[in-house]
């Protein structure tokens, strides 16, 4: 087995409610970098996710209102991509990947395991709040199927055991 | 020139169009379903895919343009076959509940099915179901049949400018709805249940309630609720109105509506309609005939006018009024009474703006297209909202704004907030202030233009405030005005809104002055928000104190004489009481009669409580009225009146266009204007006329504006503004047009404290909308608008009842908390009851005669007892 | 000269790859130099003698591209670096971000310098964190010693150089959805004319290349376009990245000359397949790529013979199959992410993929009969032709070259009910 552990995947997600002045004042900056403020809609929306772990209704509707954007388009344009989670995560997230390459390389195993040991099924959190898991499209390492992207941190080559192993390290 | 070949066709074009026109043009029909004229090409549904010789694959008509040499064919096996698919596809999922669907009978989808017959019954999985949703009290959304051809998204964004519609999701999984995913928060414009081709958006107004095949007839009218006119089609059945609907080909709305045009057609089933006259005796309203109420009128009008002479006498009209109603009714005040005591709601606001432009600049300065607006190189936007106003026109402004359109506002910006780069948002006197800076800077920035020497020497010799001091005043920073005015110099031909609010304040007459030298300045077009659908029609036809119908001054003795020989009678040479003029006389018993047709001045005046005391010093008044309105409850005699679906006429819009409105359904009642003929035979002047067209027909023979005009002839809708020729001539009256001193004005109108400003509502007019449950359903109820800082200096969320406080009393609103507002303006809407106008102090302006709809010095306080007005009625009319 | 295996992938040694110093030791940014003593003109017509060909998927001729942008009198133009590598299968742009930053920066100043854009993004997949902190650092770095910025090594060329993440839409490497997306919108494919080179991000000129493409640049401008023409097949030449994965001994990303048989990327280079096992099947150019049978593998890898044996290249990103694979719960997996995939703009794609994946979703039960199998094919082929965009095609033309090649799987799926 080889595991390796380069940084991949997303921040650790968080949990808070209102709104801070940092982040307004950081998606104020933002906008001003560029010429059109709607372009700056998706790295606004990346933004708000990475302080709050996931986009509330509240939040979508404050990058519309900063950016001139209506609401309702900040809405669509942030659940057409798949990245952009719109209910709250658990504490650590799983993201493997399920595609052709890891899938004959053996994902499925892993994804029961999620299953019968966690209870943990596709796009849910367990009832602790302590792991999300997403099932992911190709995440571009099909070298090392299958894989796994659990918080920032990748790993593949992934077995039932090493994914129990790596799993016990996140509380 | 292009050529090509169509279906064996040849057929050229000057420029590259679509396949899809171009089959279009050769008579050939190609299915479609995302593509809608009002729309820019979308290419989605694949239903429109053809042959075009030497293209490997099908392309779609919609989106493709034709070259020079194309040879296209659209009914080839593969074309046939690939449409067929493609239904298929669009069927797998959608529900086959069409004997249960509103949309049956006119769905586009039904009718290509119909069409193609595609194999069912394939798809062997369960299709998608998920419940209708019914969170809104007009819109209804049904998932299941949405095709996600986003016609619905596409108009709502790039059309109506309101994008309060959107696509959620991806792929398979998206569907249309509003942000909160139940009701919507939006114009209610319904111009996406329009576009809808199935039944995925439908109205709730008449859910279950219409079917296509069931209607007896279409009748093709003008909207009733505002001066821009737009054109809309009446569907009738059992002698009712069943929906009101746009046709893309017919008006100047294209196909669009607002709200009130859309769901408001609903007040002329309003249960409460009055349907037999009501006579006063003891003190109470009693059902009487026709024939009493009649002579009472006759009676006691001679009796008064015996007894105090003519001018004792008034009357008002109703923007709402047609053209023939509101001339007979002047005809007979003038003509059988012997006054000129005669006014409407356009005597407030819409004609002394009128009036004072053409009297300055030139006239018929004020009419101008509409389609105009979005052609405009900059906009100025003053005194009201215009996407609240008079939507379908605001809806110009939008699309100019997003062609790059510099858009400012003075004032609150409403609907026009994302579509305009700022607004400056103060109290009446600091904006006189505002504008008389704006005028100053320009006039530095851009060379007079030599054209009115008399305008110039007015311009050239106002003494303006120093900058620092007009930005002291009006809370804006020195480089703000400077920064506006150097966007407005460099406009050539800008559009200039202007809204009634500018004008009914103590400064209205400086403000109107400075208007129209920012006009000159910059070459402007003039656009008059009009809130009512007749107000420029009322003024043609003379229902002012001092103008004939010719549009000419009865002061000048030609005219009156050449008015008189025309019309057969005798017209007493001195003006009469202008609206306001002629509450204050009753208010001091001067005015003993008074006929009011169609207005609500209980509500339509400000200061309720001053209105009500006039109304009960009246000794005989009369209200001819849909409903027994709050002024009705003052009648001696109520007439039961028609509503414009009833009746024919015409319409006057704000851009001096003369449409027909017809007749959908017969009303339990008699037209306006034979009444009217009714009592006038009594005094002696027999009007003998047998239909609206008769009365159009004097009209055309008295007025020289619409001369030559037939009442079959306006049917077109394309007679506009100067219509058969020239506009008149006027001298240009300089009296009491200086330039006012703007340091004087500053230290007289230091305005401090809170001061209240009217909010023109966008779901509700002047009256009607108070008898559409489906706009009350939106809006049940007024509130004020109140800015973040003051809202949470009181402690104060969206929903709260606040008390509103003046000398004049108190009112409780619910607040709406709002962003854009400065700690020093709130805004409330008068429409209905409660609004605004029961505190605000009578005071008219001497010059414009116009009464001041704003309130300085209001006193807010968070109120915990609640009361909601209305809501019953809206709950128990709107259906499920 | 480099050859083959050491150009593309040349550097990846360094410790650390963002490193600059390291890159110019190596004789980086030294095409750059050479194209800014240049015309535009002259560097555009070496790519054009070049042959190179999009490494992004379509394969269309990059030096055309570039002529119909640097032709439009329209001004500014936008370069766009397409790095949002979702094809299943792929993840070679990604090692050349990871390992060798600097050499897609080169090839975006040299590219931009031709079609005359003065600024660019690169639009990098969401899921490509690490990629994104490497880059961020290159792009610094590259902005220090001016290979961007105002003044270009002094030369007066102009180019500024912008970040930006995607979000996870596979729809978004599709060149017009990736605009909309740079733009803040949802990646829908745009219509097509007017094409991007005309009227593409802000609705101005555009270039949008993929990162392999654009990494190939400063090596054409090395060693000029008439060498570069005579790697590989004289089809369509040059270097190519393969991304190897699957039942092979030793997969990764393989730098080889265009023509290379599959036959020796599968048992040269990636050691064959695992655990001696037979070969089943092989996708050559990522999922939206057709699957082709063992006798193909003889196949020369490039854009031509691959289309004639009825497949395609693709992004060149090779999965292979052993004998143990359930070729229909593969079709199924695809079909599914094709159907998670489709933005759901058009008719066919939005609702056929949806269709093909629940008939599949049966037989892959056990749950279906024959006659599923006949109407998944008539499904695909009712797809087929009638989409706004190429992915819906992939995906009836995909599943439908799964159900051709491993008809015996699925009938006996059907059969044993
Ligand atoms: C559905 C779809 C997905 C695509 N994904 C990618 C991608 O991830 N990366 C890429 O470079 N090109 C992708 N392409 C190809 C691009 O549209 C485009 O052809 C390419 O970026 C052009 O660059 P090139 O000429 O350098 O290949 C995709 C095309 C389609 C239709
Ligand atoms: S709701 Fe109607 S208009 Fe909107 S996408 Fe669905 S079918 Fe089209
Ligand atoms: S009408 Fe052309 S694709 Fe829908």
């Amino acid at each position: 087995m080889r595991e390796i552990s380069i940084t991949g995947g997303e921040p650790l997600t968080r949990k808070k409610t209102a709104l801070s002045n940092k982040i307004l004042r950081e998606l104020n900056d933002l906008k001003r970098k560029y010429d059109n403020e709607r372009f700056s809609l998706l790295p606004a929306l990346y933004l708000f996710q990475r302080e709050y772990g996931w986009l509330s209704a509240e939040a979508l509707e404050k990058v519309g209102e900063i950016l001139g954007v209506p609401k309702t388009t900040v809405k669509s344009v942030s659940t057409f991509y798949a990245m952009f989670r719109h209910k709250p995560m658990g504490r650590h997230l799983i993201q493997l990947c399920t595609n052709v390459s890891c899938m004959i390389m053996g994902c499925e195993r892993l994804t029961d395991i999620l299953k019968t040991r966690y209870g943990l099924g596709p796009n849910a959190t367990t009832h602790d709040g302590r792991f999300s898991f997403l099932v992911m499209e190709c995440i571009g390492v099909c070298d090392i199927a299958p894989a796994m992207v659990v918080d920032t941190d990748l790993y593949g080559n992934l077995t039932e055991d090493s994914l129990i192993g790596i799993l016990e390290r996140y509380e | 020139m292009i050529t090509i070949t169509i279906d064996g066709k040849k057929i050229s074009f000057e420029r590259p169009v679509t396949i899809l026109d171009a089959a279009r043009a050769a008579g050939i029909h190609i299915p479609t379903l995302c593509h809608h004229d009002i729309l820019k090409p979308y290419g989605g549904c694949r239903l429109c895919l053809v042959e075009v010789e030497k293209v490997p694959k099908l392309q779609t008509a919609c989106s493709q343009y034709v070259s020079d040499g194309m040879v296209v064919r659209t009914e080839t096996e593969k074309v046939v076959d690939a449409r067929r698919a493609v239904l298929e596809f669009l069927l797998i999922n959608h529900p086959l509940d069409c004997p249960h669907c509103d949309k049956a009978g006119e769905c586009e989808l039904q009718d290509l099915a119909a069409k193609y017959g595609p194999a069912m019954g394939r798809f062997a999985e369960g299709k998608r179901r998920y419940p209708e949703n019914l969170e809104d009290p007009l819109i209804v959304r049904n998932r299941e049949r949405c095709i996600l051809c986003l016609r619905c998204v596409r108009m709502c964004d790039d059309v109506q400018g309101a994008s309060a519609l959107s696509v959620t999701g991806r792929g398979s999984k998206s569907y249309i709805e509003p942000f909160s995913g139940g009701a919507y928060d939006c114009e209610y414009c319904g111009n996406c249940l329009a576009v809808c081709p199935v039944g995925a958006i439908t109205s709730r107004t008449h859910r279950h309630g219409f079917r296509p095949w069931l209607m007896e007839k279409e009748v093709e009218t003008v909207c009733s609720y505002c001066g821009v006119g737009c054109s809309l089609v009446l569907q009738v059945r059992n002698n009712s109105v069943v929906r009101s609907v746009p046709r893309s080909g017919l008006g100047l709305n294209r196909g669009l509506l607002c709200s009130k045009g859309r769901f408001g057609y609903d007040c002329l089933n309003y249960g409460d309609r009055l349907d037999a006259p009501l006579m006063r005796r003891n003190g109470v309203l009693e059902r009487v005939t026709w024939t009493e109420a009649i002579n009472c009128i006759a009676d006691r009008m001679k009796e008064i006018k015996r007894e105090n002479g003519s001018d004792a006498i008034a009357g008002i009209v109703s923007g709402r009024c047609t053209n023939e109603d509101a001339y007979v009714f002047q005809k007979f005040f003038r003509g059988a009474i012997g006054t000129n005591n005669i006014d409407s709601v356009a005597g407030m606001a819409y004609g002394p703006a009128q009036r004072f432009f053409e009297k300055i600049l030139v006239q018929g300065v004020t009419a101008n297209p509409i389609q105009g607006i979005s052609d405009s190189d900059g906009i100025f936007v003053i005194g009201g909202d215009p996407t609240a106003i008079n939507p379908v026109l605001g809806l110009q402004v939008r699309s100019a704004s997003k062609k790059g359109v510099p858009v400012i506002v003075v004032g609150h910006p409403g609907g026009l907030k994302r579509y305009s780069k700022r607004a400056f948002i103060m109290n009446s006197a600091a904006e006189t202030v505002f504008l008389a800076a704006l005028v100053d800077e320009i006039k530095r920035r851009r060379p007079l233009p030599g054209e009115r020497p008399v305008l110039e020497e007015i311009i050239n010799g106002f003494r303006p405030a120093p900058l620092e001091d007009a930005s002291k005043m009006s809370g804006f920073g020195p480089n703000d005005l400077v920064d506006t005015a150097h966007a407005l110099s460099n406009m050539s031909r800008p559009s200039i809104i202007i809204g009634r609010d500018i004008v009914q304040t103590d400064t209205g007459h400086m403000n109107l002055l400075f208007l129209a030298a920012l006009t000159y300045l910059l070459n402007g077009r003039i656009y008059l928000l009009s809130e009512l659908p007749n107000e420029q029609g009322v003024l043609d036809m003379g229902c002012q104190p001092d103008m004939l119908p010719s549009g000419r001054p009865l002061t000048v003795e030609t005219f009156r004489k050449r008015c008189e020989e025309t019309l057969g009678i005798i017209i007493p040479p001195a003006p009469g009481l202008s609206y306001a003029e002629m509450t204050e006389a009753a208010h001091e018993g001067r005015i003993k009669a008074l006929y009011v047709m169609g207005e609500d001045m209980v509500l339509g005046l400000p200061d309720s409580n001053y209105v009500r005391g006039a109304l009960r010093n009246i000794e005989f008044l009369v209200v001819q009225d849909r409903f027994f309105t709050e002024t009705a409850k003052y009648a001696d005699v109520v007439l039961p009146a028609l509503s414009w679906a009833e009746k024919e006429g015409s319409y006057t819009n704000l851009e001096r266009r003369i449409q027909l409105t017809r007749k959908a359904v017969e009303g339990e009642s008699i037209e306006e204007w034979k009444v009217i003929s009714e009592i006038s035979k009594t005094f002696g002047l027999h009007m003998g006329y047998r239909s609206a067209a008769d009365i159009f027909s004097e009209i055309a023979r008295v007025s020289q504006i619409y001369r030559e005009l037939t009442l079959e002839g306006i049917a077109d809708g394309k007679s506009v503004w100067p219509y058969r020729g020239g506009p008149l001539r006027y001298d240009m009256h300089t009296e009491g047009t200086k330039l006012p001193d703007i340091v004087s004005v500053m230290e007289e109108s230091g305005m401090s404290g809170v001061h209240v400003r009217r909010e023109a509502h966008l779901f509700h007019s002047q009256n009607a909308s108070r008898y559409s449950p489906a706009l009350l359903s939106i809006t049940p109820e007024p509130h004020l608008k109140i800015g973040d800082i003051l809202a949470d200096r009181l402690s104060v969320k969206d929903g709260d009842r606040v008390k509103v406080s003046t000398d004049a009393g108190s009112i409780v609103l619910s607040a709406r908390r709002d962003p854009c507002l400065p700690d020093n303006v709130v805004l409330a809407s008068t429409f209905d009851g409660g609004g605004i106008f029961e505190i605000t102090k009578w005071r008219v302006n001497p010059i414009t005669k116009a009464p001041a709809s704003d309130v300085n010095g209001v006193v807010i306080d968070k109120e915990e007892a609640i009361t909601v007005l209305h809501k019953d009625r809206a709950d128990s009319l709107v259906g499920g | 000269m480099n050859s083959a295996g050491n150009v593309l992938l040349r550097n990846t040694r360094c410790q650390d790859p963002a490193c600059i110093d390291d890159y110019i030791r190596e004789g980086g940014y030294r095409s750059l130099r050479k194209a800014l003593s240049a015309e535009p003109g002259q560097v555009l017509d070496e790519v054009k003698k070049s042959g190179l060909r999009g490494r992004g998927g379509a394969g269309f001729p990059t030096g055309m591209k570039w002529s119909f942008a640097a032709a439009d009198p329209q001004m500014p133009k936008y370069l766009l670096c397409n790095a949002d590598e979702g094809e299943p299968g792929t993840f070679k742009d990604r090692v050349i971000i990871e390992r060798n930053p600097h050499l897609l920066i080169e090839g975006m100043v040299i590219s931009a310098y031709a079609i005359g854009a003065a600024s660019g993004h690169i639009y990098l997949r969401g899921e490509y964190a690490k990629a994104r902190d490497g880059l961020l650092q290159a792009i610094k770095a590259a902005y220090e010693k001016d290979f961007l910025g105002d003044d270009i090594l002094g030369k007066g060329a102009r180019f500024h150089l912008r970040l930006h993440l995607g979000a996870g839409a596979y729809i978004c490497g599709e060149e017009t959805a990736l605009i909309e997306s740079l733009e803040g919108r949802r990646g829908h494919p745009r219509i097509k004319p007017p094409f991007p080179v005309n009227e593409g991000f802000s609705s101005k000129p555009t270039v949008v290349n993929n990162v392999e493409t654009l990494a190939n640049i400063p090596y054409i401008i090395e060693i000029g376009g008439d060498a570069y023409a005579k790697i590989g097949s004289p089809e369509c030449p040059g270097l190519k990245l393969f991304s190897v994965s699957g039942h092979v001994n030793k997969p990764g990303v393989y730098e080889l000359p265009m023509g290379v048989t599959l036959q020796e990327i599968i048992y040269t280079h990636c050691g064959g397949i695992r655990d001696g096992r037979k070969l089943k099947g092989v996708i050559p150019g990522g999922i939206s790529t057709p699957v082709l049978l063992p006798d193909k593998i003889d196949c020369p890898m490039d854009f031509f013979h691959l289309q004639k044996a009825g497949s395609m290249l693709g992004s060149g990103a090779v999965i292979v199959f052993d004998e143990t694979v359930d070729m229909v719960k593969v079709c199924l997996r695809t079909a599914e992410f094709f159907e998670h995939e489709s933005c759901g703009k058009c008719v066919p794609c939005r609702e056929g993929i949806g269709w093909m994946r629940a008939i599949l979703d049966r037989i892959n039960r056990r749950d279906g009969c024959e006659a599923d199998i006949a109407l998944l094919a008539e499904v695909s082929r009712n797809i087929k032709g009638k989409t706004f965009c190429p992915l819906g095609e992939s995906a009836a033309t995909v599943v439908q070259g799964f159900v051709e090649h491993f008809m015996p799987e699925f009938e006996e799926k059907v059969g044993s009910r």
